[in-house]
């Protein structure tokens, strides 16, 4: 047989990986423990590739801490849903904690957390609420925001098919479950007397109780200790027939009037002061902070009396040019006297978590003047300010 | 001879030649399709000239900077400036009063072709938005009488600083001690009494935005800023990152109305008049 004679400068020369390749090919060859020992070598590889992907974005929990306040009502709402680094979401809540504050509300969109029907991705909630936990805060999660696979094509990313109520009771259920040793507070939906927080359908009180009805079971169900928070209104002015809104004590009454009572623990409220003092009176007529006293007094009307009530957004703001805004001295006193108005006045009121401690990001509008912390972790005025009031310090100049 | 076949064309020398015959007519056709296509088109530039006019998107509730007069006409240094920009390429401004957190959408939907409206660089939006140079620095100062020695936060250890309490400026005061610099902070209800107070020689410095700043000195308070913005906060002009003609534009007529000293007479025009002798 005639052999092609290739010259020695046009033969394939073996490269370095193939050479690698032979090179273990041959040893796998000789020995069966060399064998084992290259497995081996492999499986750990794979481990500790993996290893190093999980636990790329983890930090240790550390001690565990306690909140020392002279009001236990103080809480504010975090913002940590779009924050990904833990790290920075321990650091938030150290220094909510070392604010003085043992409450924070916690958003947990329903749309990341199950982004496919029955598949759960539970890994930023584990994140968020055990470091909550590990700081001594008292976690009150608020559940919203839906899924494509919940809601027709092309639809608002709030509105929610009432056939799909149970497919948001299923989630609240699973998340009531999961959670019912660390959170004790759920609160369902937010706003739902402002058309843009509900899908943009003309609002409806019986809707959303229709909602209560479905989800509230289910909740209790899964986790029978659960407290379950209803409301959680805008406060608006919007005359009857808006098509924005309604009024949230409208709202309230109409609530009650298909049936809320036996489905919700606690009333959620939203109280802004807007540009008023903390102790301007209550009126039908005004937006201001003790309109939160209107909404009780529908609670008692209807009957629940027994039942108490969180403050889970409220507050000032200090934007220079937002016409609804005050002076930042004035934000402080406010802020520390809204505090203190809950906690020697409102015995019915379980605590005032005010909005909003950080953003992950600037938001470059009025929005970053609500918060305590800036997005670097530069403490503000008022959050040194309500540290002191927490103290028992606080002084004004 | 025979002919080369691939593999003969993959070792060198043939290779090299290979390569930079590929490279040749890449160049070629990229030359080629680019002179075809050329530049795009800015439609916000031709449409502004075929209007005639330009339009700005501005919140007016911030006055000096943009307000309204008695009879509900737009005016203040924005709205001299976006005049004195159309003026430069031959046209009008046309003020739209619009909310200032529905500005930059208003860009974004073409309501308006630029936001001039005591606006803030937002790093986050710039992959949307063009931000042109920044014509007023509002980020918060160190500010000291005029014939004060005191020139820079180092120099402020065993002194005392005026601040509006739970402002910017406060945040940094603190900073400053947290940091290590001894200072006294003397904290008042509003920037006024600060400012008072330095005046009456109850603090060494006082910390305070720019935009204060610029009106105290525009009423004749004998002050000055030492340093740079401890705190910045440019105010800048908006406009969409696909407008490059406008984009360019608004670079060459800032530039000139800096150079003919038009941007400092819009300045004494709103916030009152300084001395610039220093």
């Amino acid at each position: 047989m005639n052999c092609p004679i290739v010259p020695p400068e046009k033969r394939d020369l073996p490269t370095a990986k193939s050479k690698f390749a032979n090179w273990l090919a041959f040893l796998a060859a000789t020995s069966p423990r060399v064998r084992k020992l290259i497995g081996a070598l492999l499986v750990c590889s794979v481990v500790g590739f993996s290893y190093r992907t999980y636990f790329r974005n983890w930090v240790p929990l550390g001690p565990q801490r306690a909140v020392t306040t002279v009001n236990a009502k103080m809480g504010v709402h975090t913002r940590l849903t779009d924050e990904p680094e833990a790290a920075k979401i321990k650091r938030s809540l150290e220094m909510v904690r070392e604010m003085g504050a043992p409450w924070i509300v916690e958003y947990f969109p329903w749309a990341y957390y199950e982004p496919r029907q029955g598949h759960y991705a539970w890994g930023h909630p584990d994140v968020v609420i055990d470091h909550a936990n590990r700081q001594g805060l008292t976690v009150i999660a608020r559940l919203g925001y839906v899924p494509e696979w919940a809601r027709p094509e092309e639809s608002h990313h709030l509105y929610l098919p009432e056939e799909n109520y149970e497919a948001f009771g299923r989630y609240a259920a699973e998340f009531a479950r999961r959670y019912q040793e660390k959170v004790h507070y759920l609160i369902i939906w937010n706003e739902p007397n402002l058309s843009l927080e509900w899908g943009f359908r003309p609002v409806d009180p019986a809707g959303y109780v229709e909602m209560l009805k479905i989800v509230y079971p289910m909740v209790k169900a899964a986790a029978p200790e659960m407290q379950v928070l209803a409301g959680a209104l805008a406060p608006t002015l919007d005359p009857p027939g808006s098509e924005w809104s309604m009024n949230d004590l409208d709202y309230l009454q109409g609530m009650y009037d298909a049936g809320a009572s036996g489905y919700f623990d606690i009333l959620a409220i939203h109280a802004y002061g807007l540009g008023f003092d903390a102790d301007e009176p209550a009126h039908e007529s005004v937006v201001n902070f003790r309109r939160a006293e209107l909404l009780r007094d529908i609670m008692v009307r209807n009957g629940d009396g027994d039942k108490t009530a969180m403050i889970t957004e409220g507050g000032w703001n200090d934007h220079p040019r937002w016409t609804r805004a005050v002076r930042p001295g004035q934000r402080i006193l406010n802020s520390a006297r809204a505090f203190e108005i809950a906690r020697s006045e409102w015995p019915w009121l379980e605590n005032l978590c005010l909005w909003v401690f950080r953003f992950p990001w600037d938001q470059k509008s009025y929005q970053d003047y609500y918060t305590f912390v800036s997005t670097d972790f530069e403490p503000k005025a008022i959050y040194l300010e309500m540290q002191q009031y927490a103290q028992g310090r606080f002084e004004a100049p | 001879m025979r002919p080369a076949n691939l593999r003969d064309l993959l070792q060198p020398p043939r290779l090299w030649f290979v390569i930079a015959a590929l490279a040749a007519v890449v160049a070629l056709g990229g030359w080629l399709l680019l002179r075809q296509s050329g530049p795009s088109v800015d439609r916000t530039w031709l449409q502004m000239q075929e209007r005639g006019t330009w339009r700005v998107g501005m919140d007016p509730s911030f006055p000096p900077f943009e307000t309204l007069d008695a009879q509900g006409a737009p005016v203040g240094y924005d709205v001299d400036l976006a005049r004195a920009l159309a003026a430069e390429w031959g046209l009008e401004a046309e003020i739209v009063a619009i909310g200032y957190d529905s500005l930059l959408d208003a860009l974004q939907v073409d309501r308006v072709d630029a936001v001039v409206s005591a606006f803030p660089f937002n790093a986050r939006m710039t992959k949307d938005i063009h931000y042109s140079p920044p014509y007023f620095e509002a980020g918060v100062r160190l500010v000291v009488g005029t014939d004060a020695t005191l020139e820079n936060v180092e120099e402020l250890a065993g002194r005392t600083v005026a601040v509006e309490w739970g402002s910017r400026g406060d945040a940094i005061a603190r900073r400053l001690q947290r940091e290590g610099i001894a200072l006294e902070r003397l904290p008042f209800q509003s920037s006024q009494e600060a400012l008072d107070a330095l005046l009456a020689g109850a603090g060494d410095a006082l910390l305070l935005d720019g935009v204060s700043l610029r009106l105290a000195q525009g009423e004749g308070k004998p002050v000055r800023a030492v340093g740079p913005a401890l705190d910045a906060d440019p105010y800048v002009i908006a406009v969409s990152i696909k407008s490059h003609q406008l984009q360019a534009a608004l670079y060459d007529a800032l530039a000139a109305l800096e150079q003919a000293k038009e941007l400092e007479l819009l300045e004494d025009r709103w916030f009152g008049e300084m001395s610039r002798g220093e």
